[in-house]
C-alpha cells in the first residue's frame, strides 16, 4: 500500500502533471468565480479534449484538479455580491454577505479559503482511511434509507428557518412543488408544464438560486444607493479569518466529515453538503444569535464541507463505479476512456491511480487556496465600489447565469418570476433557504419514496436503518424547538 | 395606510392558493405522479392556515429578524425599489429587443451614467461587460443566441 502511495505521489509530482493540475485548478477556480457556469458544464466541454489523451495520470491531474477546487473560488461571488458562484456555496451567502456588508469581506474570504483548505485536505485523508470501513455501509443503504435521509434534509428547514419554522416548512414544501415541474419520468405525465415545452425539463436550480438570492440582494443594494460594505474599510480581518478557522478547528473538521458523508452517498449532490454543515453548526454550536447576521462560523462550516464533499464523492465512484454526482459521472466517462477501471480494481491492481486521485485532491486544494488568498485583498475592495458600478454588473452576471441554463428567452422570464418571489419572501420575512433546499431535494425525495414503496410496500418503514434515521430526524426537528421554548421560558422568568 | 399589514397575509394567502391549485391539478394524474404533491400539499395547507392566523394576529408588527436570513427589505425604500425593478424590466425588454450582445453594454453604460458615473467610467464598464459576454459566450462557448426581435422585424 505504501509503495502504491509513493508511486501515486511521484506520478503526480512530475512537471507535466503539475502543469496540467495547475491548468485544471485555474479553470476550476475561474468557473467557480463566475456564477452560472457550473463545474459539470466545464467538465462536459473538456471531455472531448481529455478523451484523446493517452496518459491516465494526466487526465487525473487535469480533471480531478479542476473538480476539486470548484467550490473554493465560488466563495468570492457568494460573499461579495450574494450570488452563489456554484451550487455548493449557497449557504456561504447567509453569513458571508452580511460580513462583507459590515466591512469584513477580507476576514470572511480568508476564513472561507482556509476552511476550504482544511476541508480539501481532511477530505482525502478521510477518504483514504475510510475506504475499507465505508464499503459495507454504503451497500447496506437502499432507497428507503435514502428517502429518510432526504426527508431529514427537508425537515432541517425547521432548523434552517430559525424563529420562523412554519414559514420555513411551507417554503420547503413549495420548493418540492417547484422541483416536480416538468415531465415525470415514472408516469410520462406532464406536471405543471401547461403544454409549454420549456417546462418539460423542469426549472433549473441555478435560476431559482439566482432569482431568490441574487436579484433581491441587488434590489436592496440599488435601493440603498450605497456600496456593498456599509463601513468603508477593509479591516484587519485577513489574518483574523485564518485564525478563526484554527479557533474553530473542531467545527471545521466536523463540517469536513459531513461533506465527506454527503459526497459519499450517491445522488445527494453537491448542493446539499453546505446546508447540512450549516444546520449542524446552528444545532451544535453555542451563542448562535449572530448566525445569518455575519457569524464567521457560518462561513467556515459550509466552505469546509463543500470542499471535503469532493473527496467523498470519489468513494462510490472508485469503489463501486457509482458516481457520487454529475461531475464524478463525467469524470468516470473520461477515466474509462483512458483505461482506469472504477470498481474493485481501484483497490488492488490500480491502487496507484487511487492514490494519484487522493494526492491530486489534496495538492489541487493547496494550489487553489494559495491562488485565491493572493487575490483576497484586491477583490475584496470591490465591496467599497459605488453601487452604480456594482449593480449593473451583478445584474448582467445574474441574467447571463440564468440564460446559460437552457439558452432560452424563457430562462429570463423564469428568473424574473423567481426574483419577484424572492423579493416578496425577503420583504415579509420568509426564509428563502428552505425553498432552495426543497428544490434540491424534491426530485430525489419523490424518486426514493416511489422506489421504496414499489420494492418493499409499507414494510420499508420497519427497516432498522430507516427507524434509526427517523429517530435522528425527529431529534433534529424537535430538539431545537424544545431548546427555543426552554430559552423563551427562561427569558420570561428572568423578565419577571 | 400601512400596506405591510395587508401585504403579509395576502402573500401567505397567495402561496396557499398556489399550493391548493397545484393539489387540485394533480388530482387528475396517476398516484405515482401525484402522491408527493398530495401528501406534502395537505401538510402545507394546514401550515398555511396556521401562518395566516399568525399574520393576522401580528398585523402591524415588523418582520422578525430571521436566524438564517438577511434582514427584511425596508419598506420605506418603496420608490428606490420601484426604480430598480423598472431597470430590471427595461434590461429584460432590451435583451428581447436587441439581443444580449447589444443590451449588456447599453444597460451597464446607461445605469452607471444615470447614477453618477462619469462618461469614461460608464463607457469603460459597458465595454468591459460587453467584451466579457462576447469573448466568453460567442468566441469560447459558441452560444446560439436567439434572434433579437428587431432583427426578426427587419428581415
Amino acid at each position: 500500500m505504501l509503495e502504491a502511495a509513493i508511486e501515486g505521489l511521484q506520478s503526480i509530482l512530475t512537471p507535466y502533471s503539475l502543469a496540467m493540475m495547475s491548468l485544471g485548478v485555474f479553470i476550476g477556480s475561474l468557473v467557480g468565480f463566475l456564477p452560472g457556469i457550473g463545474g459539470p458544464t466545464t467538465l462536459a466541454i473538456m471531455l472531448p479534449f481529455v478523451m484523446v489523451m493517452k496518459d491516465p495520470v494526466t487526465v487525473i491531474a487535469l480533471l480531478v484538479g479542476m473538480d476539486a477546487v470548484g467550490n473554493t473560488a465560488s466563495a468570492f461571488p457568494s460573499i461579495l455580491i450574494s450570488v452563489p458562484g456554484s451550487a455548493g456555496s449557497q449557504a456561504t451567502i447567509l453569513d458571508g454577505y452580511p460580513m462583507a456588508k459590515r466591512g469584513e469581506a477580507a476576514r470572511a474570504l480568508s476564513a472561507s479559503f482556509m476552511a476550504s483548505l482544511v476541508g480539501g485536505i481532511v477530505g482525502p485523508l478521510i477518504l483514504l482511511a475510510s475506504l475499507p470501513i465505508l464499503r459495507p455501509l454504503v451497500l447496506a443503504f437502499s432507497s428507503p434509507e435514502f428517502f429518510v435521509l432526504t426527508l431529514w434534509g427537508l425537515a432541517m428547514v425547521g432548523v434552517l428557518s430559525g424563529n420562523a419554522p412554519v414559514k420555513g416548512l411551507i417554503a420547503g414544501i413549495l420548493g418540492v412543488f417547484i422541483a416536480t415541474v416538468g415531465l415525470d419520468m415514472k408516469s410520462g405525465i406532464e406536471r405543471f408544464a401547461f403544454g409549454e415545452p420549456y417546462l418539460w425539463e423542469g426549472i433549473s436550480l441555478i435560476i431559482v438560486a439566482l432569482g431568490i438570492f441574487g436579484v433581491p440582494e441587488c434590489i436592496d443594494l440599488a435601493s440603498r444607493k450605497s456600496s456593498i460594505a456599509e463601513r468603508h474599510e477593509l479591516g484587519s480581518g485577513f489574518k483574523e479569518g485564518i485564525l478563526d478557522v484554527f479557533r474553530n478547528l473542531w467545527l471545521t473538521i466536523r463540517s469536513s466529515a459531513i461533506g465527506i458523508w454527503v459526497g459519499f452517498l450517491p445522488g445527494l449532490g453537491s448542493s446539499v453538503a453546505d446546508w447540512f454543515a450549516y444546520a449542524h453548526t446552528i444545532q451544535t454550536e453555542k451563542n448562535t444569535e449572530n448566525f445569518g447576521k455575519g457569524d464567521v462560523r457560518g462561513v467556515i462550516a459550509p466552505e469546509a464541507s463543500n470542499n471535503a464533499k469532493e473527496a467523498g464523492s470519489y468513494i462510490p465512484t472508485l469503489a463501486f463505479g457509482i458516481p457520487g454526482g454529475t461531475s464524478t459521472a463525467l469524470i468516470l466517462v473520461a477515466f474509462t476512456a483512458v483505461g482506469i477501471n472504477p470498481g474493485p480494481d481501484m483497490l488492488t491492481t490500480q491502487l496507484n491511480f487511487t492514490f494519484a486521485i487522493i494526492w491530486t485532491l489534496a495538492i489541487a486544494n493547496i494550489i487553489a487556496v494559495a491562488f485565491c488568498m493572493a487575490f483576497v485583498k484586491p477583490i475584496a475592495k470591490c465591496c467599497f465600489l459605488p453601487f452604480y458600478t456594482i449593480v449593473p454588473l451583478i445584474l448582467v452576471f445574474v441574467f447571463i447565469g440564468a440564460f446559460a441554463a437552457h439558452f432560452n428567452h424563457y430562462d429570463l422570464l423564469a428568473l424574473l418570476v423567481f426574483s419577484a418571489l424572492g423579493f416578496m419572501m425577503r420583504r415579509h420575512g420568509w426564509p428563502r433557504a428552505p425553498l432552495l433546499l426543497g428544490v434540491v431535494l424534491g426530485t430525489k425525495m419523490e424518486l426514493y419514496l416511489w422506489l421504496s414503496y414499489t420494492r418493499y410496500g409499507v414494510e420499508w418503514l420497519l427497516r432498522p436503518g430507516v427507524v434509526i434515521l427517523f429517530i435522528l430526524l425527529l431529534a433534529s426537528v424537535f430538539y431545537p424547538i424544545w431548546q427555543g421554548r426552554r430559552g423563551g421560558v427562561s427569558r420570561a422568568a428572568e423578565a419577571m | 395606510m400601512n400596506w405591510t399589514k395587508v401585504e403579509r397575509p395576502l402573500f401567505t394567502l397567495l402561496i396557499g392558493v398556489v399550493l391548493a391549485g397545484a393539489m387540485l391539478v394533480s388530482l387528475e394524474w396517476p398516484v405515482r405522479a401525484s402522491i408527493i404533491i398530495l401528501v406534502l400539499g395537505a401538510i402545507g395547507s394546514a401550515l398555511i392556515i396556521v401562518q395566516l392566523v399568525v399574520d393576522i394576529k401580528s398585523a402591524g408588527k415588523s418582520s422578525q429578524a430571521l436566524t438564517m436570513e438577511a434582514p427584511a427589505v425596508k419598506t420605506d425604500s418603496r420608490w428606490g425599489t420601484l426604480e430598480i425593478w423598472s431597470w430590471i424590466a427595461a434590461f429584460f425588454a432590451a435583451i428581447h429587443l436587441v439581443g444580449f450582445l447589444a443590451a449588456v453594454p447599453l444597460f451597464v453604460f446607461s445605469y452607471t451614467k444615470t447614477y453618477g458615473g462619469g462618461w469614461l467610467l460608464s463607457a469603460a464598464l459597458g465595454a468591459l461587460a460587453g467584451g466579457f459576454v462576447y469573448s466568453l459566450f460567442n468566441v469560447l462557448l459558441h452560444v446560439p443566441w436567439p434572434t433579437p426581435l428587431i432583427v426578426s422585424l427587419i428581415s
